[in-house]
């Protein structure tokens, strides 16, 4: 095996045998990606589980209150009466997944068959748009329970046929041809309540929901706009890109790792010191550039493992990278410049104690200003200036793109860059100590 | 031995800021020899064997081994070394660091097994290969560490206080081990404080100070030009009277020093002395450092 790669294997290899450095590489970043992708979910339901719906009910007829309480029976939805602004609002705001306008004239046509379908307006968060599609089967459901809960009330429903029959014959522009087609027809109807009341009387056996919905259109159901003009490069604009809990939490849970990673490595530099074995590698022949060529590699390729890592586990879990490659080039970047960082780390103290505590005094501040515990788009503007200095922001920054903000290539570049010239930066100056100190 | 030394140091000088840790050191070592190189703490030892091996670059003078810069690469691959910390990685198994040390001088496939193989029957640790050496006792720790130095076959071996920390069998064993050494012809650096180590094991020996060489020769030769003389001490059972008692002597207690103490002892017997109890101490090593430098180096 070639020497420096014969090292790198080394030092991963006595970096996992040491279960607690394994832990801080691997499973507390994983902690820390699950456990803020739970409490960062984007879902504006009530936290029971539920699809919270606002509804306003413009009709506000016994047919409307039915068709509600239809609705509320579902134990996947979770409604709440509103008036219209204020339900839009509920929806604007992520209060609410959708809003349900059930127009004036609602009740009078719902359930029937033989009229033109209520029209229903759907509004749905934007962000939520999975669910619209399971929206409107639980609204065509709660129209078919009503359609059937009108057949069951025959007094309602031959008084709702005499009506109807008296208009027709009103109408003189039906024909009579028509008129005696539509006159024989609710006369089949009136035999059908008939027999619905009649069985009844046999049995308390409700009515059979399914069938009922075949051959007519429940409902019309209107979508409407509820999303506000939201500027694409504001914070609110970025989050709508999200398609995932995970795709926050889990750069952030990646840098942990990384930064575990770093310090790791860093320490292990100062050890080969203390426990003599850099004399060893020193006086086997082996150039200086070989030996710190062997750390760097290994720091490297854990950077990258711990990526491939996290990202093998969010797309487990419903991660949705937008796109690989771009994830590559930046994991690649990520740990080029880390290994930098490392150099330097790993320079600042003689003894494992001193550069341990300098990595993670640098790491915790790094962190804290790159937005490894809060994102920057959340931090006040102050801080998110100050955020250019720190690695971090720019790695979070470069993997998101690749997963979530829909990064170019060439949007790309920023990021990338300037993670290859923290990096380059990082391994000139940590040569040039190591190679003055050795001296 | 050949007339030209194996490795030759050439007037080294080397300072640490205003401090000079090694000053005009000179010495030479033969082929297939044990050399010794005796001194307290900070007396230069660890410097010079950085110049030696290449890994210090000496402010002025030159060390040649085997004709050659030891700085090269090429140079360094003939040199093992077991310095005094134990350098191995405590997170792998004992055939992963032989492993690992192999692969670092090029060494691969079947050669590298059957190097694995010959260094754990040498440090006698076949049966806990498997273990990480984190679990190993001081003694075994210390054989391995004498074992990774041999993995490469080097024609020289540097071994810095071998049996510091060491029961007395691993102790025994790690002798025994360097006797084997030395019987295949291997030129062995030997650094230690145990005076009884140098005189079991070593050719020669530099006794060193403040990074001067203090003395340099066999072990014999330096105790007969600075061990000083043999003490003979006891009792008396009895003394004729008139007789000339050569050093302290009262009613029954005496102490003398000669160069030649059996002689002196059959002399005083032949003369009528009868002894109760007789001891003849004998210089050694300390006895030298003493002589050579007024303090003992056991103390240091």
């Amino acid at each position: 095996m070639n020497p420096v790669l014969s090292m790198a294997v080394k030092d991963i290899r006595v970096l996992f045998r040491d279960k607690l450095g394994a832990f801080f590489i691997i499973g507390f970043p994983i902690c820390m990606g699950l456990f803020f992708g739970l409490i960062m979910n984007p879902s504006s339901s009530s936290g029971s589980g539920k699809i919270a719906i606002a509804v306003v009910d413009q009709d506000n007829t016994d047919t409307s209150r039915k068709f509600i309480e239809s609705l509320q029976e579902n134990d996947s939805v979770e409604l709440t009466v509103e008036n219209l602004k204020s339900a839009k609002n509920s929806v604007r705001r992520g209060k609410r997944v959708a809003l349900l306008v059930l127009e004036e004239g609602f009740g009078e046509t719902a359930g029937v068959f033989w009229e033109p379908p209520p029209t229903i307006q759907l509004g749905v968060d934007p962000s939520r748009t999975a669910e619209s599609g399971m929206l409107q089967g639980l609204i065509m459901e709660a129209i078919g329970q009503l359609s059937s809960q009108r057949f069951q009330d025959s007094d309602k429903m031959r008084d709702y046929l005499k009506r109807s029959r008296q208009s027709i014959t009103k109408d003189e522009e039906i024909s009579a041809a028509d008129r005696l087609l539509m006159n024989s027809f609710f006369s089949s109807v009136e035999g059908m309540i008939g027999s619905i009341e009649s069985l009844q009387n046999d049995s308390e056996e409700p009515a059979a929901r399914s069938g009922m919905s075949d051959g007519f259109q429940f409902a019309n159901i209107k979508t409407i706009d509820v999303s506000r003009k939201i500027d694409p490069r504001s914070a609110t604009g970025q989050l709508l890109k999200l398609r995932s809990r995970w795709d926050i939490s889990f750069p952030q849970a990646m840098m942990w790792g990384v930064m575990s990673c770093v310090a790791g490595f860093a320490i292990s530099i100062a050890r080969e010191r203390s426990r003599g074995t850099m004399l060893r590698l020193q006086i086997a022949p082996l150039s200086r550039s070989q030996i710190l060529a062997g750390k760097a590699l290994a720091c490297f390729l854990t950077v990258i493992l711990v990526i491939a890592f996290m990202t093998i586990l969010g797309l487990f879990l419903g991660m949705k990278p937008n796109h690989f490659g771009l994830l590559a080039i930046a994991a690649f970047c990520v740990a080029y410049c880390f290994v930098g960082i490392m150099m330097v780390m790993s320079v600042l103290g003689k003894t494992e104690a001193s550069v341990n505590g300098a990595g993670w005094a640098i790491n915790m501040v790094m962190a804290m200003v790159g937005g490894a515990m809060i994102p920057v788009m959340f931090m006040p503007a102050f801080i998110k200036q100050f955020s250019v200095v720190s690695p971090i922001k720019w790695s979070i920054l470069s993997i998101e793109g690749a997963i979530w903000r829909e990064f170019s290539l060439a949007e790309m570049l920023l990021p990338c860059g300037i993670l290859l010239a923290f990096g380059t930066a990082g391994l000139l100056v940590g040569a040039l100590i190591i190679s003055k100190d050795s001296n | 031995m050949t007339d030209q030394p194996f490795i030759e140091a050439r007037e080294l000088i080397k300072s640490y800021g205003e401090h000079r840790a090694v000053d005009g050191l000179s010495f030479g070592i033969n082929r297939g020899e044990t050399f010794g190189f005796l001194g307290p703490n900070g007396a230069g030892k660890t410097t010079t064997i950085g110049m030696l091996v290449g890994l210090l670059k000496p402010d002025s003078g030159q060390v040649i081994v085997h004709g050659r810069n030891p700085a090269l690469a090429d140079v360094r691959r003939s040199i093992g070394i077991a310095p005094q910390s134990l350098s191995l990685y405590d997170e792998l198994t004992a055939i992963e660091n032989l492993e690992f040390f192999g692969s670092l001088y090029g060494l691969k496939g079947t050669t590298l097994k059957k190097r694995v193989t010959w260094s754990l029957e040498f440090a006698e640790l076949n049966d806990r290969r498997k273990d990480r050496v984190g679990t190993f006792s001081g003694g075994m720790k210390r054989r391995l560490n004498i074992a990774v130095a041999l993995i490469h076959e080097p024609d020289i071996l540097l071994l810095d206080e071998p049996t510091v920390g060491v029961d007395p069998q691993s102790r025994n064993h790690i002798f025994e081990s360097i006797q084997g050494l030395q019987n295949q012809g291997m030129t062995i650096l030997y650094t230690t404080h145990y005076m009884e180590e140098a005189q079991r094991l070593c050719d020669r020996v530099a006794i060193v100070d403040h990074g001067k060489l203090l003395a340099l020769d066999t072990v014999q030769n330096l105790i007969e030009q600075h061990g000083g003389q043999s003490i003979v001490t006891g009792e008396l059972n009895f003394c004729p009277d008139g007789l000339s008692f050569p050093g302290e002597c009262d009613s029954k207690n005496f102490r003398f020093e000669s160069n030649q103490p059996l002689k002196a002892v059959a002399e005083l017997t032949g003369q009528g002395v009868k002894f109760q109890t007789l001891g003849i101490a004998q210089p050694d090593l300390e006895c030298v450092f003493l002589a050579l430098t007024g303090r003992s180096l056991r103390d240091q």
